[in-house]
Order: structure tokens, then sequence, then C-alpha cells
């Protein structure tokens, strides 16, 4: 913890050992209502309420709002923090802002906010994909969209599984090609993959066929028979690598829950 | 006391790994029906009670960072634990740095918190947090009875992370993530960490049938573009069937997916091990 960077004008010239430095201000404000006082405290504990703002809000934006709500909490603490008992103010302090930017989540929306904000990240983590895949002929790193997006590893790895979730967006969708013509299911994939079908199936396997829709048997083969990446699968089929991983997921879900039933 | 946790964690302390704890929670309050605030709340507790074993347990050196998970009646509770110096608590400190910043913080987001120093050295940091109401996960024990050490700790180190969880709604959840968490550590291409996601799900949701005991424990080593997983114990004949699990052959995920896969025998069971590895775009 940094102490005050200089005295301020009011401290008559004197440089006490910082906790009775403390003290001292924290009577002059609770007791005098001494606004210089108030305000050398303000400094001296600021990087407190950036660094819980930091720590307990990582996921949240605008993180100067938080760093307001996290300030206002400081001041509520300065003027509620009882000098005498002889506690160190930060441990006040700590859970009064804490629990002002809580409040603040709760008031505004935030976990509302939050899934949204997550989603928003999943919709750019799946098109920055696209764009790398396209410009470098091979799926990126979850390194290397950080990067390009300026998000953190952490929430490139969320993106991946709150993708999975979106079963309401428009990930069904038909998407533009490279080449900017917008393709829909079935023109990238030709009536004659039927032959492909799975020759050597057995009964229960070929009824368990039965229950999944044409397109994710399609990719279901793609991927473990033709042994396609999931980007080349993306390109054929016309949709996102990150719909062609939820597809498989699901559909392979789909698989076992009637592979146990059988 | 609870026999085993739900999930438990046992990974080098580095801070890349605080990630993978925080994915798991992720998962964890997902299947418990958290919301967005009580999930902040969780991990910010967590990861500074992590962040603390990172910087602080082994003076500079590297050491096993464990973080057990139980579901108990009515809370979570979390019990983060190293075998160092541990937290440092500064005495008499006027001020609150550091690692007592972390402490500050963890006191006043869990619903209660103890400081333990087990026997065998180390520091045991439990924190509860409050379930809401309706949770259906079947708790492994009653509310105040997170436990000590579970089970015997590992001791090999190296970039190797063991995950173990009870098989239930939150090994579906969990093992996926922590599984892409590492492969993106890795350095795989989305394709292949889609690929991971798909193998975590066959362990996953093969867990309550296939595995010896009452747990799905995998053991996982990262190197560039490479995922060694172990897992195991498992009843002998198990490892075979799991490589082919979904569907009869249709979608033989695992055979499909990795590079390499062998059935080893270990003691009275075996032990299924699988390499993947990304091999497009180097």
């Amino acid at each position: 913890m940094p102490t005050v960077a200089a005295n301020p004008p009011s401290t008559r010239g004197t440089t006490p050992a910082k906790a009775d430095d403390s003290r001292t201000l924290f009577r002059r404000w609770q007791r005098d209502r001494d606004a210089g006082a108030r305000e050398a405290l303000v400094r001296q504990y600021a990087p407190l309420a950036r660094g819980l703002a930091r720590r307990y809000g990582r996921s949240s934006e605008p993180f100067e709002d938080l760093v307001q709500v996290a300030s206002l909490g400081l001041l509520k603490a300065l003027d509620r923090y009882d000098v005498d008992r002889g506690h160190p103010f930060a441990s006040f302090a700590v859970p009064t802002i804490l629990g002002e930017m809580r409040r603040y989540f709760r008031d505004s929306g935030w976990a509302v906010h939050v899934p949204r904000g997550a989603q928003e990240r999943a919709l750019k983590v799946r098109d920055a994909q696209e764009r790398l895949s396209n410009e470098r002929g091979r799926a990126p790193t979850v390194n290397q969209l950080a990067e390009y997006l300026e998000f953190d590893i952490e929430e490139v790895v969320d993106a991946l599984q709150a993708i999975q979730a979106y079963d309401t967006l428009s990930l069904d969708a038909p998407r533009p090609r490279a080449d900017g013509e917008l393709v829909a299911y079935g023109d990238t994939v030709g009536h004659d993959d039927e032959r492909y079908e799975l020759v050597e199936l057995d009964a229960t396997v070929t009824a368990v066929l039965g229950h999944i829709q044409p397109r994710e048997r399609d990719i279901l083969r793609m991927r473990f028979v033709e042994d396609l990446t999931q980007t080349e699968i993306a390109e054929r089929v016309g949709i996102s690598q990150m719909q062609v991983s939820r597809l498989l997921r699901r559909t392979l879900e789909q698989l076992r829950t009637l592979a146990h039933a059988s | 006391m609870p026999e085993s946790p739900n999930v438990r964690l046992n990974l080098p302390n580095r801070p890349e790994n605080v990630l993978v704890v925080r994915q798991a929670l992720t998962g964890l309050a997902g299947v418990l029906k958290l919301d967005a605030i009580d999930t902040n709340d969780l991990n910010t507790a967590v990861t500074e009670a992590c962040n603390n074993v990172v910087m602080h347990a082994y003076g500079g050196e590297e050491g096993p960072l464990e973080v057990d998970v139980y579901v108990l009646a009515s809370a979570i509770a979390v019990v983060v634990r190293d075998h160092g110096v541990g937290l440092r608590v500064p005495a008499g400190a006027s001020e609150i740095a550091g690692a007592g910043m972390g402490l500050a913080v963890i006191g006043a987001l869990a619903g209660r918190v103890e400081f333990a120093r087990p026997a065998d050295g180390g520091t045991e940091v439990r924190m509860e947090f409050a379930l809401p109401r309706g949770v259906t996960l079947e708790p492994v024990g009653e509310d105040g009875e997170c436990g000590g050490p579970g089970g015997p700790v590992t001791t090999e180190l190296s970039s190797t992370v063991e995950v173990r969880l009870a098989p239930s709604p939150l090994a579906r959840a969990i093992l996926p993530r922590v599984l892409s968490a590492l492969a993106a550590r890795a350095h795989f291409s989305m394709d292949r960490i889609s690929d991971v996601q798909l193998v975590a799900d066959v362990l996953a949701a093969n867990a309550d049938q296939s595995f010896d005991g009452s747990h799905l424990a995998v053991g996982v080593t990262i190197a560039p573009r490479n995922l060694e997983l172990r897992i195991g114990p498992l009843q002998a004949g198990r490892g075979e069937s799991l490589m082919v699990a979904a569907a009869d052959g249709l979608a033989p995920v695992i055979d499909r997916l990795a590079d390499a896969k062998r059935v080893a025998p270990t003691g009275s069971g075996e032990t299924l091990e699988l390499r993947l590895v990304d091999q497009r775009g180097a």
C-alpha cells in the first residue's frame, strides 16, 4: 500500500508515522469535517478501491464504472470507520467496498448483463475464428484469438463453452462464404452423399440413426469417417466451426441417450 | 465428514493453473444454478486463495495446489490446500497488502472461512458459500463438514494436473471445461480443442458405469501441441469399451480422435492412456 504521496496542504508541516498520520486524518475528517483530510485519505486508499474493483469485477465492463462504485464504497467506509477500535482501516474497508460493488451488480441488473456480455464475446470469438481461419488457412489457437480480439485467454475459453449453450442464437442461419456468396445448408452438401451412408451398420445403429437429422448425420460422417477437421466441415456445410462443434457435441449426446435407451 | 470431495484438482502452483480452477468452478456454478453474482463471489474468493498458494506457499519454488470442492446440503465448500509455508497472515500488520488483502476478500465473500494448518504441514483455507434453494445434486455431506485431505496426496509434479470427479452431472460440466482450458494452454487449435471436448464428454458420460470405485480420475500432462490423458483406475476390460463408446461403432469418439491409445494394467484394474496431438498447422 503506497503511503500518502505528498503531505496535503493542510498537514501543518509535520510528517508523523503513517498509522498516526492516518489516525489524525480520520479524526480531522470525522470530527472536524475537514475536506482536505478526507481528500488525503481518499488518495491514500484509492489503490485499495481500484485493486478490489479489478479483483471482483474481472468480467465487468466498463471497468471505470466499477472503479467509481468501489470509490463510493471507500467514501462510505471513511465515514463509518471507528478509528478508536484499533482495527486497521483496510480490514473494515474491504467488506464495505465489496458490499457496495455487490449491491451495484444486483441493482443494475449486472447478473443479466453478464451472460449477455459473454454471449457477445462468444459471437466475436466465432467471427474472429472464421476470419483467421480464412486468412491463414488453418484454425487459430486460443492465444491467437485472444491476441487478435484483445481478450484475455479466459474470455476465449469461456466463449468455447458459452457457444454450446446458445441454441436460440441465429447460429443456424446461412452464412456468407469467403467469396461473399450466401449459402444455405443443402447447397453445399450434395444429395449424392447419401450413398456414402455407412454401409456396414447393423440394424440397431440404423434405427438410432433414424432419429438424427440428415445434416447432423452428415457432419458425424465427415468427422468420424472421412476424418475432415471441424474447420473443413464448417466450410463444406456453410456454418461456423463453433457450430460444427456444438452440433457434434449435441448429436453425440443424443446418440448416447438413444444407445442407453435401446 | 464426507469421504471424498465431489471434485478434486491437484495442480502445480503456476499462475496459469488458476484459470483451470476457475473453469472448474464456473462449470460447477452452472450445474448448481448459481446466479452471476454468486458465481463471481465464489470465483473471486477461490481465486484469491489460489493466488496465495501460487505466490507465497513455496517461496518461489513449485509445489502442489490442491482444490477440493464438496457439495453439501445447503452450501458449497471449497478447500484450497498447499504443502508449503502456506498463507502468511501478516502479523500485527496495520495495513492490508498482498496476502492480507486476499484474506480480507475471502472473508468478505465467503459465508464462512476457516484456516487450518494440517499436521503434515502447509495450510488449508476452507470456505463455504450458500447454495440457492432447490438444487437437486445429491450432497456428499452435511454443512460444515468439509474434510481434511480426502485421499493420498499426489506429490509427482511437473506439468501434470490431476482431476478427480465423483460421477454426477458435475463431471459433465467440469471435465470438458478443465480439459479445454488445458488444451488451450497446450496451444491446440480451436478444431482440436473441440475434439478434446468430445473426448471429455465421453469420459464424463461414462464415469458412472465404467470406473472403479466412486470417482473418475484423469491425469493430464501437457506439452506444446500435446495432451496426454491417463484415465483410471478402470475395471478390467473397461478401457477397450470406453474407446469405442458412443453409439455402437457409429462414432467411436476416442478411437477416432486420439492419436495414440493404450490400455495399461494397473494393480487389479487398468488405465486408459490417450495422447491427443494437434498436428495441423504446425
